[in-house]
């Protein structure tokens, strides 16, 4: 039996926010959490609140008490979460194993960056460290991926580009997708070269947004409609181990295989995927990863069409990292809010049919070749 | 740049390489070594990541092939050339797998597994804008 269940989801439109604060965002992620859940926000017991940037970028700290005092949560324990990508889904792995751990009966998390600043500039994992000065920026890591993918597998750069015109198509479904207009292959071609072969339609782009989960224990989670059973969270980091295989991604496998296990099932028993498409190569590396399909059959994948909505399992039906855009400690919380709608059948234009099993993952940071960060959520209804 | 020039100036980093002047040597990347688990590692550790005894500072390589490569068209960070390579390079002596900048001038000849040798040079800065030393490989030439 699942032990914890998801009661609430709230997400706001990601994109550009100049007029909004970090705590206004989260705040309005997190109302409308509390009431699509319709509980009291004197009963949350726990909460967690995910940030990336905010640190660096405006030198603020411990934002999760500001936020959850305008939701008139307050007194209960408060925690600020920062995991590189995976903030907001280590926020959400973090809340799920309180619940399960039954040192909460309600646990809530909101994730929310503000990036679209001018100080913002290129991603790394930090600025002290060897990688980011010798010139490591998160883009090109996934770069040479791509570069050896198509040394070791049958795989065009047209292919690559076709996960970036599904995800946005599927964008065009979802209102809080950044962008929402169709692409072509040719044009994400023929987008200005980021990271050889990597163009820019290729790299998923920086956003403002916010999104909220709220969990609960099996017991209380009966008293309340609508909700959606958490199967397993996981968590895993690298190894860091030399040397590392850029193709066949160890520390990714390991991260999906234990999920299933903890889970109980299989690639073959899920119906809808987020995945963490920051670029087009990490899509078709994660479906591997994931157990879509074998090492080296990913571009096939999405060229027949199988990983869109229709196909046999529609990956990223939000439009993903790549359209949805990326505010780095949102993304996570966004991914369940788009498994929780699926899951819960109200994806409207969106709604992949008959989803009964879902699954979020996400990847965050980099060292020596390796993520940081790896985390899979699997739930059911 | 003359040789005199780079005899003075500051590495980006302690450890990562052997410093000149180099006379009759080539510079070399510098590694951590741990007799006990007979194993290599990159950058120099702290302590042995397998079994936490005291690591010794060993050279790792200098020649290698390129594992794989990209070119970054990005604004670069630290004043490194624009655009720059990077790519991860497979080094011949101990089989260590490192990450590192490329030679820009090479920028139309990288291909996966070429052979490539270490350099070390003034490339980019610390941040502040003074002048630092970086390796960086360069595409091994035939003789």
């Amino acid at each position: 039996m699942a032990l914890a269940s998801v009661v609430g989801v709230g997400i706001i439109p990601f994109g550009k926010h100049p007029d909004k604060t970090l705590v206004d965002m989260g705040a309005e992620a997190g109302y409308l959490a509390i009431k699509d859940a319709g509980i009291d926000p004197s009963r949350i017991d726990a909460a967690f609140f995910a940030n990336g940037l905010a640190g660096r970028l405006f030198g603020d700290s411990t934002i999760g008490q500001n936020i959850f005092w305008e939701l008139g949560i307050n007194k209960i324990p408060v925690m600020n979460v920062e995991n590189a990508c995976t903030s907001g889904s280590t926020a959400f792995y973090m809340a799920y194993n309180m619940v399960a751990a039954r040192q909460a009966e309600i646990a809530m998390v909101i994730g929310a960056e503000k990036m679209c600043v001018p100080e913002f500039g290129l991603i790394n994992s930090g600025e002290t460290e060897l990688d980011t000065q010798l010139g490591l920026i998160a883009p090109a890591g996934f770069a040479m991926r791509a570069n050896r993918y198509m040394e070791e597998f049958d795989c065009t750069p047209e292919q690559l580009a076709q996960v970036a015109v599904k995800n946005r198509m599927h964008a065009g479904l979802n209102p809080n997708a950044f962008f929402r207009d169709p692409i072509t292959t040719e044009q994400v071609m023929a987008s200005p070269m980021i990271v050889d072969p990597l163009t820019r339609f290729q790299c998923c782009p920086i956003a403002d947004g916010a999104s909220a989960a709220i969990i609960c224990s099996p017991h209380m989670a009966k008293q309340i409609s609508r909700s959606v059973n958490v199967e397993a969270v996981i968590l895993c980091t690298g190894s860091y181990g030399n040397r590392q295989d850029m193709v066949v991604w160890e520390t990714d496998s390991r991260g999906c295989n234990l999920a299933y296990e903890k889970a109980g099932i299989g690639p073959e028993d899920i119906d809808v995927v987020e995945c963490h498409d920051a670029f087009t190569i990490s899509e078709i590396l994660h479906y591997e990863a994931l157990g879509l399909c074998r090492p080296g059959e990913g571009p096939r994948l999405v060229e027949e069409g199988q990983t869109r909505l229709g196909g046999s399992i529609p990956v990223n039906v939000s439009g993903g990292l790549l359209s949805r855009g990326h505010p780095v400690g949102a993304t996570g919380v966004a991914q369940i809010h788009e498994i929780v709608t699926q899951l819960r059948n109200e994806g409207g234009t969106r709604q992949v049919n008959g989803a009964k099993t879902g699954l979020g993952h996400c990847m965050g940071g980099d060292k020596a070749g390796d993520t940081k960060s790896c985390t899979v959520a699997i739930l059911s209804v | 740049m003359n040789k005199e020039a780079i005899h003075h100036m500051l590495p980006f980093a302690p450890d990562i390489f052997t410093l000149p002047p180099y006379e009759e040597n080539q510079p070399v990347l510098l590694g951590g070594f741990c007799p006990d688990c007979n194993d290599y590692f990159f950058p120099v550790p702290r302590y042995c990541p397998k079994c936490l005894k005291t690591i010794k500072k060993k050279g790792i390589g200098s020649k290698g092939k390129i594992y794989s490569f990209t070119v970054v068209r990005t604004p670069p960070p630290f004043g490194l050339p624009s655009p720059y390579c990077v790519g991860y390079v497979t080094l011949m002596e101990t089989g260590l797998r490192v990450f590192g900048l490329l030679d820009t001038q090479d920028i139309d000849r990288l291909k996966i597994d070429a052979p490539v040798v270490l350099s070390v040079e003034s490339l980019g800065h610390d941040g502040k804008g003074s002048p630092r030393l970086r390796p960086c490989f360069k595409l091994q030439t035939k003789k």
